[in-house]
């Protein structure tokens, strides 16, 4: 018997999944990204450093913050600016509210539907209101620093063009204060739903707690900084997908994002996310990585108030300065909203490209996610054939993948 | 009364559009309410890809055969197609890909390029005829609002036809051109962003494409008196219209 699930709907991009039954037993299962590739990497080279930070947003929909602080932040290190705090800051502000955007959209939009065994969100009009109130919130902030939610334009290399009024930044506060409740009611709502066992061995992969730290650690005692990436994880073309694999140099699968967060970090959130944490009997080491949705719900928490103390410490004094340019190469490890992505650029003394890497959280999660279909798939054989299709689809969801990123 | 038949349709590109349209915008519930949303694969499991549509909204530029062929197949099952984004109405960044060889771009992405089936990346309309253009990386809530309530409406939308600094002026903005030396391109794009990376004292960097029977070559002149090098000012025309003919106009006068 053959299973065609010919496109994942409700995930960011293209990706299908086959799987072959023969006698009773999984014969072959694979995750085909068909997501066309648009080469981002090949036509970069040639472009000019600041307008990199603008070109990448473009990879990605839901996170191009993420793309747009990774970027900045290798090109930075290339032409070795350092930037204030307060930039740094406030770039951890937009981190924090992509984070947080993304996983409300994750967790309501995308997510959401299955547990209630429904094609769309539409007709749940308690959630609906609850999702367009933290996203109205949420988007506030990012729109605040980066002139518009979506692929902002304040936000380059060098700083912020514009700040908002004293007076804005009072109102982002109150209103991230207003939807404490909601946050808390989401992870309550997560948490309440019936989760399959499933236990895949992989590793989990984050950055140590202090996020600009740029240090990358892992369940299995990896230990390396941003600039040595490369000698950490190793890139693979695949035949049958569109999407390279990336794996832990001489061991294997990865999973980054949320639930490795936690995993790795848990001690370093903000007490009321750890109290939320532990009433929802979240216990680290968590395998499961259907609990990635229950970890990203825990994670709003947390980025409510970071975002908070954050934009209470903000001076609003010195936003920009002119970087002076010189050769150079730059590397790059930030958590996006569905964990580690890494940029990597080399500039000539004109402060054009001319080359740059990049790998997504995606491509970190893919060989991790399709081990993780092949046991569960394994498992549950004997489920109807539209139940296990639908267990498949949740599980590809829980990882949040983006496959236009992995891609790109 | 049946409310009209949406479908969303998804290309090459970062799926934005998509979002910008279901969760972006401040008055999604209303809007989107009055349309039975019968394919989009971000937001919806299952639907009905062959329609028929009373609107398709299509983003992302088209860079693989067989999107083109779906992409004829959505037009004879639709009564109104938008193309949505830069992508679609411009090409937009995955159209960068055309300003070099394609092998040489490939090629330094994929080092084995035989499952690689790229063709030459290209906006929607260069396949097929489309009924209106809803411009912008992401697209403006102002076009993006009277899209839909126009087909709502059932009359023709309005689209803003003007530059970015009739925009930037009516906001009472000083012109960063003229007065600051900044590289905007504010004069030859199009409006719909409400003027924003002015306001935000940044130059515009063209999102919303070049409009029509923009004096390109003009502003390719004030650039080079800024002191903008050939290949800067070439870099400038071609971030979001890398597939426009308009841009070559801007090239030929680089020249002399």
């Amino acid at each position: 018997m053959k299973i065609d699930i010919d496109y994942i709907a409700r995930v960011e991009g293209e990706g299908s999944v086959k799987l072959e039954i023969a006698g009773g037993k999984l014969k072959s299962l694979k995750l085909n990204i068909w997501e066309p590739p648009r080469f981002f990497e090949g036509f970069m080279a040639g472009r000019k450093f600041d307008e990199a930070p603008d070109i990448v947003a473009r990879i990605c929909g839901i996170c191009p913050v993420a793309h747009m602080v990774t970027s900045i932040r290798a090109i930075e290190k290339a032409i070795g600016f350092v930037p204030s705090d307060e930039i740094v800051r406030i770039r951890r502000i937009m981190s924090l509210s992509q984070i947080m955007a993304s996983h409300v959209v994750h967790l309501y939009v995308l997510a959401l539907p299955d547990y209630h065994r429904l094609g769309m969100i539409t007709g749940l009009d308690a959630e609906i209101r609850r999702l367009l109130r933290m996203k109205e919130v949420l988007n506030g902030v990012t729109a605040a620093f980066g002139g518009r939610a979506l692929h902002p334009v304040a936000m380059v290399v060098g700083g912020f063009t514009k700040l908002p009024a004293r007076d804005t930044v009072g109102k982002l506060i109150s209103g991230l204060e207003g939807i404490r409740g909601d946050a808390q009611d989401t992870l309550k709502m997560i948490a309440g739903f019936d989760t399959p066992l499933l236990e895949p061995e992989t590793e989990h992969v984050a950055l140590s707690g202090d996020a600009s730290s740029g240090v990358i650690i892992s369940d299995c005692g990896l230990r390396t900084d941003e600039d040595a990436y490369g000698n950490a994880f190793e890139e693979s073309e695949l035949s049958y997908s569109n999407a390279k694999r990336t794996v832990v140099k001489g061991r294997g699968s990865l999973m980054v994002g949320a639930l490795s967060r936690l995993n790795l970090n848990l001690d370093t959130l903000h007490p009321t996310a750890r109290a939320a944490a532990r009433e929802h009997g979240f216990a680290p080491p968590v395998k499961n990585p259907f609990m990635n949705n229950t970890a990203q719900a825990i994670e709003i928490i947390h980025c409510i108030e970071e975002c908070i103390t954050l934009l209470d410490a903000l001076t609003g004094k010195e936003h920009f300065v002119r970087p002076a340019l010189r050769e150079g190469t730059g590397s790059a490890v930030t958590e996006a909203p569905r964990g580690l992505l890494y940029h990597h650029y080399e500039l000539n003394r004109k402060g054009v490209v001319e080359k740059a890497d990049i790998v997504t959280p995606t491509a970190h999660n893919v060989l991790s996610l399709e081990e993780a279909l092949h046991k569960l798939a394994r498992e549950n054989l004997d489920l109807p054939r539209d139940e296990l299709v639908l267990q498949c689809e949740m599980l590809v969801r829980a990882y949040d993948p983006c496959f236009s990123c992995s891609v790109h | 009364m049946t409310r009209p038949r949406l479908g969303f349709f998804k290309f090459s590109c970062c799926a934005g559009c998509e979002f910008q349209t279901f969760y972006f915008q401040k008055h999604p519930a209303e809007t989107l309410a009055a349309f039975e949303i019968v394919f989009a694969k971000m937001v919806l499991r299952g639907g009905a890809p062959e329609g028929p549509f009373d609107l398709a909204l299509v983003e992302g530029t088209i860079t693989e055969a067989w999107q083109a062929d779906e992409l004829k197949k959505i037009r004879k099952s639709s009564a109104l197609l938008f193309a949505i984004g830069a992508c679609a109405v411009n090409g937009g960044i995955p159209a960068l890909k055309a300003l070099a060889p394609e092998l040489e771009v490939e090629g330094k992405v994929y080092k084995n390029l035989s499952p690689i089936h790229s063709i030459r990346p290209h906006p929607v309309d260069a396949y097929i005829q489309v009924d209106g253009y809803i411009r912008g990386c992401p697209p403006g809530e102002r076009d993006l609002h009277e899209a839909l309530t126009s087909v709502l409406a059932q009359k023709k939308p309005g689209f803003l036809r003007c530059a970015v600094c009739v925009e930037c002026k009516l906001k009472g903005n000083i012109c960063i051109l003229t007065a600051y030396g900044m590289p905007c391109m504010g004069p030859v794009t199009n409006a719909g962003c409400d003027a924003l990376c002015p306001t935000c004292k940044r130059p515009c960097y063209s999102c919303f494409g070049l409009m029509k029977q923009a004096n390109a070559p003009a502003l390719a002149k004030k650039f080079r008196s800024l002191g903008l090098s050939e290949s800067d000012i070439r870099r400038k025309f071609t971030l979001f219209d890398a597939d426009a003919a308009l841009f070559s106009k801007a090239d030929k006068l680089n020249e002399d």
